[in-house]
């Protein structure tokens, strides 16, 4: 029996009323410190200050938010460790649908209404396993994935591991999947499928091919579960990110712009749309949705240089030079000389291109470093952009043919041909194309070292 | 029909709020005051449940109806079902007997498997004497959840079909696995003398 007098107790709900009567049933059970949170931003800053062990979270937060959106955004972010109990609370039956589909679950819900005896059991029970789980979760937290997976191998063939085997087979595939280890992740949750078809492990697959850039399989994967649950919404973000991959960005857009109209306030997927609305072309989309991001995303930290260049971007995409120019030169030059390479790679693409006379020598500045460097893509394409503008064909034909014969080739193949076209350039793009494809024929004969 | 589905759930939800509301009230009073008014929350509960029941009935028995499947303890089920009734039982003279040599863990849905098994005791306890059983086995890959009673059985079988029976029958042919549906089975001749109802689920 836990003794929840010393347990530091956290309720979320944006119903007053609510949040009294689940602190009497907390009361009831022995706690003593029961503090509240009356929306979303009030349930992060304090649980980010100062952590609670047990957060009873309403489903329905008010303002287009969800206390499933609360759980993703702080497993996302790390602001909850495995130890702490995350218990969701809902009188709505829907919520059941949610979670026996989606990959991030909290560690048990409860539907209301429900006794003091019954909240103990599910809380004592969650300690129970907690418990069982703790040496695992240090090691997850060290990053130790091997020694990790180690632990979770002993416990499911041990006895005391029996009632959790899924939870035992779920955590080895996430584990395996977070360390590279796509191939085997894959096993691990076809061996889960074995058992029942649980969207989540599907959606895993899917995942797993995603990485493994087998996206043909992959696709066929996720829009499975995209189809049969429709409130899977992460399943939706994975299959826009496999159209990406396959270069079709229309069907990515109009995916995440559906599932977004159903969570307004989800930043992750705003960003997510805007960035296949520019690999769409849709750079009035691009905007709105960055600006959005930009004006609203609250999580502390969460606006990175990376946010406001792709706003820049899509300014500039929408031949909005004015406001690409004004972003830019907002940023302070302390801030962006602390940028790492790739987003000083595209600031100085993006201001060359909206005003030469500004940004071209801090362009022709990093150009060594650019010949010499792997970028990210959307830096690689934003170098191309302005190498191209600028006329430095060496530059953008070396990042070209390096996009062309990377794993992101599909997903980048219009844009840059799009821009090749823009310069009168289709002949050396086609070659470049012709060069990638040689070399992937040749790589691909050539056997493995042994 | 969607809409009409959406405008019931929204007023449930509503109600279960409200029940929420009441018995934590209760449960605070009994919390200051030393008492016991497990009744009273048995009643706001079995209300709730009831609620529930009904929309699960409007979305369950309609064509399309998808359950959700989580990995369930089947020990810790049984528990809660037995924490559920065992005091309500107690209060009418009757005793709740649990037998769950089951250990490992079994996908299924939750919430209307025990609300399923609730309704089954509720049922038992209006015809038992003395003695209820709530047992869980595995028998070749098939799941059996069980409740047994020593009253004097279904006055004719199979019984005249309600909707709770009709529901249970759903709810046991929706739990589906390689090819093979759960049944919901009935008998009078259980070894405590009385009726039996068995869910079996394949696995």
């Amino acid at each position: 029996m836990i003794d929840y007098s010393k347990r530091r107790f956290l309720v979320i709900d944006d119903q007053a009323q609510a949040r009294d009567a689940l602190r009497a049933i907390a009361q009831t059970i022995g706690a003593f410190s029961v503090e509240f949170a009356a929306n979303y931003q009030d349930a992060i800053y304090r649980i980010r200050n100062n952590t609670p062990d047990v957060i009873l979270c309403d489903y329905l937060l008010g303002e287009g938010r969800s206390g499933q959106q609360l759980l993703e955004e702080l497993r996302r972010f790390n602001l909850l460790p495995d130890e702490s109990v995350f218990m969701m609370v809902t009188g709505e039956q829907s919520y059941e649908q949610v979670v026996s589909a989606v990959e991030l679950v909290p560690d048990d819900y409860i539907i209301k209404p429900f006794s003091p005896d019954k909240l103990l059991l599910r809380l004592d029970r969650i300690a129970q396993r907690k418990a069982f789980f703790g040496s695992y979760y240090r090691e997850k937290r060290r990053q130790n994935y091997a020694q990790a997976l180690a632990i979770l191998e002993t416990k499911k063939q041990s006895e005391a591991g029996r009632p959790y085997r899924f939870e035992i087979l779920r955590q080895q595939a996430e584990v395996l999947l977070a360390s590279g280890e796509t191939t085997q992740a894959e096993q691990a949750y076809r061996q889960i499928l074995d058992q029942h078809a649980f969207p989540w492990a599907k959606a895993g697959i899917a995942r797993s091919l995603h990485a493994q850039n087998r996206q043909s399989e992959a696709r066929a994967a996720i829009d499975d579960v995209v189809r049969d649950t429709p409130h899977f919404f992460d399943a939706a973000d994975l299959k826009a990110k496999i159209c990406m991959a396959q270069g079709e960005h229309a069907t990515a857009q109009a995916v995440l712009d559906e599932v977004s109209r159903k969570t307004p306030r989800n930043y992750l997927r705003k960003r997510l749309l805007a960035e296949a609305a520019t690999l769409n072309g849709d750079s009035a989309t691009a905007r709105t949705m960055m600006a959005d991001v930009i004006s609203n995303d609250s999580m502390p930290g969460a606006i990175a240089p990376a946010d406001r260049l792709a706003l820049a971007r899509s300014h500039l995409q929408a031949g909005d030079k004015l406001s690409t120019e004004q972003l830019l030169l907002g940023l302070r030059d302390s801030e962006v000389q602390n940028f790492t390479l790739d987003d000083q790679a595209s600031y100085a693409a993006l201001l060359a291109l909206c005003v030469p006379e500004k940004g071209r020598a801090r362009f022709s500045g990093l150009r060594p470093a650019l010949l010499d460097t792997a970028l990210s893509t959307p830096a690689r394409i934003d170098v191309i952009r302005a190498a191209l503008g600028l006329n430095d064909p060496k530059l953008a034909d070396k990042h070209a043919a390096q996009l062309m014969a990377g794993d992101e080739a599909k997903k980048i193949f219009g844009n840059l041909r799009a821009l090749y076209a823009l310069h009168g350039r289709e002949v050396d793009f086609r070659e470049l194309q012709k060069q990638a494809a040689l070399q992937r024929i040749h790589h691909e004969e050539t056997p493995p070292a042994a | 029909m969607q809409k009409l589905l959406d405008v019931l759930a929204s007023g449930i939800h509503d109600s279960k709020n409200q029940l929420f509301l009441a018995e934590s009230l209760v449960a605070a009073y009994e919390n200051q005051h030393q008492a016991d008014l497990g009744e009273v929350r048995f009643a706001i509960e079995n209300a709730a449940s009831r609620l529930s029941r009904s929309l699960a009935a409007y979305r369950l028995l309609r064509d399309g109806a998808q359950l959700a499947i989580v990995p369930v303890i089947i020990a810790d089920l049984v528990d809660e079902v037995a924490l559920a009734q065992r005091a309500h039982l107690s209060k009418q003279g009757l005793r709740l007997a649990l037998d769950c040599p089951v250990v490992d863990a079994w996908p299924l849905d939750r919430d209307l498997i025990a609300d399923l098994l609730n309704n089954a005791i509720q049922n038992a306890c209006r015809y038992a004497r003395q003695q209820i059983r709530l047992s869980a086995r595995l028998d070749h890959e098939i799941l059996i959840l069980r409740v047994d009673d020593d009253g004097p059985g279904f006055a004719q079988l199979p019984p005249a079909s309600g909707i709770g029976l009709l529901l249970a029958e759903r709810i046991a042919s929706l739990h589906q696995h390689q090819g093979r549906c759960g049944q919901l089975l009935l008998g009078n001749d259980s070894p405590l003398g009385g009726a039996w109802l068995e869910l079996r689920l394949p696995t």
